[in-house]
């Protein structure tokens, strides 16, 4: 009985944890794109209409759709070799930031040429 | 010379001012910008403080095969190959911006900028002009400057297969500290390294 109680105080924790971050994250996302639309979603990694939409949502949708018990963003180094060799052992910042920097945009423009392609 | 409006003028002005500042050379400024030379020489004194540099543009393929550079060089045709695709802006623009947001990502790693605007921007000349490509690394699925018509197939890059000296002289030259000058001879080194190791895989 105790056991089920903590696991559920738990876990009320962990949903406001990720309602936080969604919210943290789509604000974020919007002033992003509000500044820069093309920077951004380099930086994001979202399509142009993600961008437009993003750019147009109210607050209250925002604040609506933060309020889940899933992540809204993931990760975008989503293939363990990717993954794996920009972490690398022992790797410099900066090149681990270059890295990054590259294996981001090539998969961006990978994921857009897939679209066209569909 | 046609008669142009007055707006169309300070836009050029504009554009000028922008190149100048991100370290266009009078070259590229002549051919981008529609301000006679007399007039561009006058802009490039007033914010640089000095002459605009005589001499040639960088007209060398191998600079951009360097270890660092290759590196940077990279980076760089990443942002503005997103930028060229998702901007409907025109050429000088895009890569107006694509080199401040490499600035940006360079500021925000706390290093020096290798990859100067003349460089980018002979860089993406190349591009047009079919004398480099992109290759992607089997390891890790970037995609990587190289020479046009080099082997496409098993292509590793030089960030999951560095050159057998380049963390060791980094870790040298960070003891050195901050020796700016060093940088280029070093990164030349390790092209020149690189390269039997790199032909005996193919």
């Amino acid at each position: 009985m105790e056991t089920d109680n903590v696991m559920s105080v738990a876990n009320g924790e962990i949903s406001r944890e990720i309602g936080d971050i969604n919210l943290a994250y789509m604000l974020l996302a919007q002033k992003l794109v509000k500044q820069d639309r093309v920077a951004a979603m380099f930086r994001l990694g979202v399509s142009s209409e993600l961008a437009d939409m993003l750019a147009g949502m109210s607050l209250a949708q925002i604040v609506k759709l933060a309020a889940s018990n899933f992540l809204l963003c993931s990760f975008r180094l989503d293939e363990h070799a990717s993954m794996s060799a920009v972490v690398g052992e022992g790797k410099d910042t900066m090149l681990q930031q270059a890295h990054m920097s590259i294996l981001m945009s090539a998969r961006s423009l990978q994921t857009r040429k897939a679209a066209v392609a569909a | 010379m046609t008669r142009r409006s007055v707006l169309g003028e300070v836009r050029e002005v504009q554009l000028a001012i922008q190149l100048i500042q991100l370290g266009a050379r009078l070259q590229f400024l002549e051919a981008e910008v529609g301000l006679s030379r007399e007039r561009l020489i006058r802009l490039y004194k007033e914010i640089k403080g000095v002459s605009p540099p005589k001499g040639l543009l960088p007209f060398s393929t191998d600079w951009y095969m360097t270890w660092l550079a290759n590196i940077h060089s990279s980076m760089f045709y990443n942002m503005y190959q997103f930028m060229k695709i998702h901007s409907d802006e025109e050429k000088v623009w895009i890569l107006i911006k694509s080199y401040k947001l490499y600035l940006q990502q360079i500021a925000a790693q706390d290093s020096e900028p290798i990859l100067d605007f003349t460089r980018a921007y002979t860089m993406v000349r190349f591009f047009d002009s079919d004398m480099l490509q992109l290759s992607t690394c089997c390891r890790c699925s970037g995609q990587f400057v190289a020479h046009a018509h080099d082997h496409k197939s098993g292509y590793v890059c030089v960030l999951c297969r560095p050159p057998s000296r380049a963390g060791k002289a980094r870790g040298a030259k960070r003891g050195a500290a901050g020796e700016a000058t060093t940088l280029g001879i070093e990164g030349m080194g390790f092209g020149v390294e690189a390269a039997p190791g790199g032909a005996g895989l193919h």
